[in-house]
């Protein structure tokens, strides 16, 4: 898996981390202060990305984490068959097939931007 | 570590933490010596429940020790707050330790309860105590209207029932009178009490032992202490009856300023606390 590892102090909301080996979107980041004798804590709550659910951690924030590098792709809806489409990405015009999403309306033509992990995807 | 809280988190049904914030007592301040003095005083409590017939040890309780406090009250209810929900994530019930009573809100926020339940002296309903919206007189109301203020929980509370307040100022008192507020005056909670059976039936409550809602004579260990207040069976029996519809506990403003009388009842509800619910869970 492609991945970076980083310090918990750098990770922010909105940012990636990979928890239980999932890759997650962080929604709330949190530092609890040091006491006189200790390191500053860091709880992350977060929703994993590609299959929703959610995650949290807590960390010294100068603790090693991974941090996975998540692709932003964009392709174009070739053709729609029941609840699968035919997607061509607009970059290498690979064509992949993908589930259609049940808030997505699909249409042939259509223009989508993805997030692309290890042969996961999912559409923004 | 509390006694008896012998489980590992991982299986623990109920998770003790300890939030000694002692930012905004007004009075009598030691607060941050509540979960220190409530674990010590309830040494002595046997692990045998005869009503029960359970032991404490067998219960599944963890104690995952204290969240430090910290002069940032926002800040640090925001990480207390996802320290209790993270228990919560895990199907367990978290038992605070406070703390001022500020750190309810916290507790309230981790598990989004449909009523929240309150033994207290004071309404706490004020929108701020001396400028201050996060002093432990507004705890009620930061529950029941967090859209008055920017960084309260995000939490959905139908209904607030406040059982043993005998005071508060004329704002609170008209906050008190409308729908979502029942208060129950101390000497007419031992009457509600199969009442309070009913109004819970099917929703989720949050249970918070304000200490001072004890008459003093039983719980002189508290920062604002105000007499004609519960006597402690009273407290115990409503315990035992929203125990089973409590997805969250706390015992607030313990203080250091008695012999061991506040830590003691405190720590005695928590026990009849988790003995009932998993009694009425597992009965």
């Amino acid at each position: 898996m492609a991945k970076q590892q980083k310090e918990v102090r750098d990770l922010g909301e909105g940012g990636y981390v990979l928890i239980d080996d999932a890759a997650c979107k962080i929604d709330s980041y949190s530092t609890a202060k040091p006491g006189k004798h200790g390191s500053a804590k860091a709880r992350i709550e977060a929703r994993g990305v590609f299959d929703g659910k959610r995650r949290s951690l807590s960390q010294p924030v100068d603790a090693k984490i991974w941090v996975p590098i998540i692709n932003r792709k964009q392709g174009q809806i070739v053709s729609v068959d029941g609840n699968d489409m035919q997607v061509m990405d607009l970059e290498s015009y690979e064509t992949i097939t993908m589930r259609i999403p049940e808030d997505v309306d699909a249409s042939p033509d259509d223009n989508i931007e993805y997030l692309e992990m290890e042969g996961q995807r999912k559409i923004v | 570590m509390y006694p008896g809280a012998t489980a590992d988190r991982t299986e623990a049904n109920f998770v003790v933490v300890g939030a000694p914030l002692d930012a905004s007592t007004t009075f009598a301040p030691g607060t941050r010596f509540g979960p220190r003095r409530i674990r010590h005083f309830s040494e002595t409590f046997d692990d045998y429940d005869h009503r029960t017939g359970r032991r404490f040890t067998d219960c599944a309780v963890h104690d995952a020790g204290d969240v430090h406090a910290w002069d940032a009250v926002d800040e640090y209810l925001e990480f207390l707050e996802g320290t209790l929900r993270d228990v919560h994530w895990d199907d367990a019930v978290p038992l605070m330790l406070g703390g001022e009573h500020t750190v309810s809100a916290a507790g309230a926020g981790a598990v989004d309860p449909d009523v929240f339940v309150c033994l207290d002296a004071h309404l706490d309903l004020r929108s701020e105590y001396d400028g201050n919206p996060l002093s432990h007189a507004c705890v009620t109301r930061r529950i029941l209207d967090p859209d008055d203020y920017d960084d309260a929980p995000d939490i959905d509370v139908q209904e607030a029932i406040i059982l043993g307040a005998r005071t508060g100022s004329e704002e609170e008192w008209q906050r008190a009178s409308e729908d979502d507020v029942t208060v129950v005056a101390p000497e007419d909670v031992p009457a509600f009490v199969p009442q309070l059976e009913d109004r819970l039936e099917g929703r989720e409550a949050y249970l918070s032992v304000d200490i001072d809602g004890a008459d003093p004579a039983y719980a002189p260990g508290t920062g604002t202490m105000e007499p004609f207040g519960l006597e402690p069976p009273t407290m115990r029996d409503v315990v035992r009856t929203v125990a089973p519809q409590a997805t969250g506990f706390d015992a607030v403003e313990v203080n250091d300023r008695d012999d061991g009388q506040a830590a003691s009842l405190a720590g005695k509800l928590l026990r009849e606390f988790v003995f009932s619910r998993v009694d009425a869970l597992e009965s």
